[in-house]
């Protein structure tokens, strides 16, 4: 991976293609929380679980949420387009740059509410199967062949003259989406970022991970998402319980605690809008198969801050790698219907708090009433590791956002070293218990 | 104490020792995590409606918790109903 134009490695396809969500199942744990106690474990691996983590801007920040744009250049606001042109000036340090916000341009932030049916942007549309990957364009300035392969690059230079040019029409193979999100976050912050992220998590690593670990070769890649804005009814009905009464009965080692509680059954219905979800729209990487794949590392990091995503220009890749995008809408709306019944489950928790014995859902509907789909470019630095091993090994990403800065990676164990630390902890542990049972006996 | 409680405390060691090789394992190759669109995505939600119906008791039951718990967690599917909107999907209330 020294090559910065190589994408990096896909994992290798599952056996059987993973329809929907896939794992991990479970919601993920609130962000700083860990089921580890730091103040329990040994010295080094406390310094480890207690160092800073990398700082990730959080996109529900005003400044990002309100969609204020700087310019890149003095960080000023006071930005005013250049009529006639796709320019933005700078007033202050009239600095020129490219980009149009599609939010204001398509209007995808609005009317949520009533959206009806099924809109997709021209981006979205389905891939043609016969579309090719391969485009060659005449050089616009001097006529000659050049070849883009949009598997992996959207921009190229003409070899004889130097002229750079990149694929901004839209083609049905799904390689040009909707908009892009530039990148925010340096190559030597994103380094900078893993380092970090990497020393929490050096003591138990796999030596030959440790050995080869050169975060300079980070590769910053433009992935395939839809975002998706949804307009949705759900239902859920289950049973709860309240608890009445809570009582011992039985006496010496037979002692019991027993509960009564009043069995409820329990309905909750809640009309709700989502404001730019996204999915993977690469089948590869939508697999979160954990068993298989580290891509879950990659789905952590979002959201990205898709409200100031700009007008498609394949400048913005320059210099970047891409993935394309080879799912049609139709294909992810399960795992959207998945995630639309997750968020309606949330968001009736709260309503359901009188139950101090809990609820057990039973069942569920989805009424989905309109749907906007958008096609993005979103930006990520990754670092990958490939660990040998059985059924091809596996692939261990390290991943940045490219606008918040937030990581997260996955990081090989040496297994030895893990179970010496595991066994040494238990053993401790029991050599207390014994004393305390000794001392009691 | 008993003799029956005391061997209950020489689990300490192997679970400890297992919780510990989970801990630092999901620490390391994180494949607990993943995106908490429930809580990152922006959601405006109506206020939440429904209906709530006494049907029965569940006495001298000896756990803490209703069998088969999962009002927290929302990933787990249970059975889709299709229906309208308006009316909240039938379910056989069951005793608990």
């Amino acid at each position: 991976m020294t090559d910065t134009k190589t994408p990096p490695p896909l994992p290798p396809l599952p056996g059987q293609p993973v329809d929907g969500p896939g794992s991990p199942r479970d919601v993920p744990p609130l962000p700083g929380t860990s089921t580890l106690d730091p103040a329990q474990m040994p010295e080094a691996i406390r310094a480890e679980l207690e160092a800073p983590d990398p700082v990730a801007i959080d996109t529900g920040a005003a400044e990002l949420r309100s969609g204020l744009n700087r310019c890149p250049k003095c960080g000023s606001s006071d930005i005013r387009p250049r009529l006639g042109t796709d320019l933005l000036v700078c007033q202050f340090c009239r600095h020129e740059w490219h980009g149009e916000r599609v939010e204001e341009l398509f209007g995808f932030g609005d009317g949520i509410a009533d959206l009806r049916g099924t809109v997709m942007a021209s981006g979205a549309q389905d891939i043609d199967a016969d579309a090719a990957t391969l485009m060659s364009f005449k050089c616009s300035g001097c006529g000659a062949e050049v070849t883009v392969n949009t598997e992996s690059t959207m921009t190229a230079r003409c070899h004889w003259c130097r002229h750079v040019f990149g694929v901004n029409e839209q083609v049905p193979n799904g390689a040009v989406p909707d908009a892009v999100l530039p990148f925010h976050i340096r190559k030597d912050d994103a380094v900078a970022r893993i380092r970090q992220f990497v020393d929490k998590r050096k003591l138990l690593a796999l030596k030959a991970f440790k050995d080869q670990f050169t975060p300079e070769n980070v590769v910053g890649v433009y992935l395939p998402y839809m975002i998706v804005d949804g307009n949705a009814s759900a239902s859920v009905a289950g049973t709860g319980e309240i608890k009445t009464r809570e009582y011992t009965r039985g006496t010496g080692n037979n002692k019991k605690t027993y509960y009564d509680a009043d069995v409820y059954r329990v309905e909750r219905h809640v009309d709700f809008t989502v404001d730019d979800l996204p999915l993977e729209s690469s089948s590869e990487r939508g697999n979160l198969d954990v068993n298989v794949n580290t891509n879950n590392i990659i789905n952590t990091i979002l959201p990205f801050d898709t409200k100031n995503a700009v007008r498609w220009n394949a400048s913005y890749l320059n210099g970047f790698t891409s993935e394309k995008r080879n799912t049609n809408v139709e294909a992810l709306r399960p795992r959207l219907e998945d995630q639309l019944l997750s968020i309606a489950r949330a968001q009736v928790e709260g309503s359901t708090r009188r139950y101090t014995r809990g609820v057990r859902w039973e069942a569920e509907a989805l009424d989905v009433h309109g749907t906007r789909w958008v096609s993005m470019y979103l930006p990520v630095w990754l670092y990958a590791y490939h660990q040998p091993g059985r059924n091809g090994g596996l692939l261990h990403y390290i991943a940045v956002n490219g606008r918040t800065g937030e990581t997260m990676g996955s990081v090989p164990v040496q297994q030895w070293k893990l179970l010496l630390t595991a066994l040494s902890v238990g053993t401790v542990v029991e050599a207390i218990a014994i004393a305390i049972l000794v001392g009691m006996s | 104490m008993s003799d029956e409680s005391g061997l209950w405390l020489l689990l300490a060691g192997p679970a400890s020792a297992t919780a510990v090789y989970w801990g630092l394992y999901r620490y390391y190759r994180n494949t607990d995590k993943s995106h908490g669109f429930e809580r990152e995505t922006a959601v405006e939600a109506q206020p939440v409606t429904g209906d709530d119906a006494k049907i029965g008791t569940n006495n001298g039951t000896t756990q803490s918790r209703i069998r088969g718990e999962n009002g927290g967690a929302y990933r787990q599917r249970v059975q889709r109903v299709q229906r309208s909107s308006d009316t909240p999907p039938d379910v056989e209330s069951g005793e608990a």
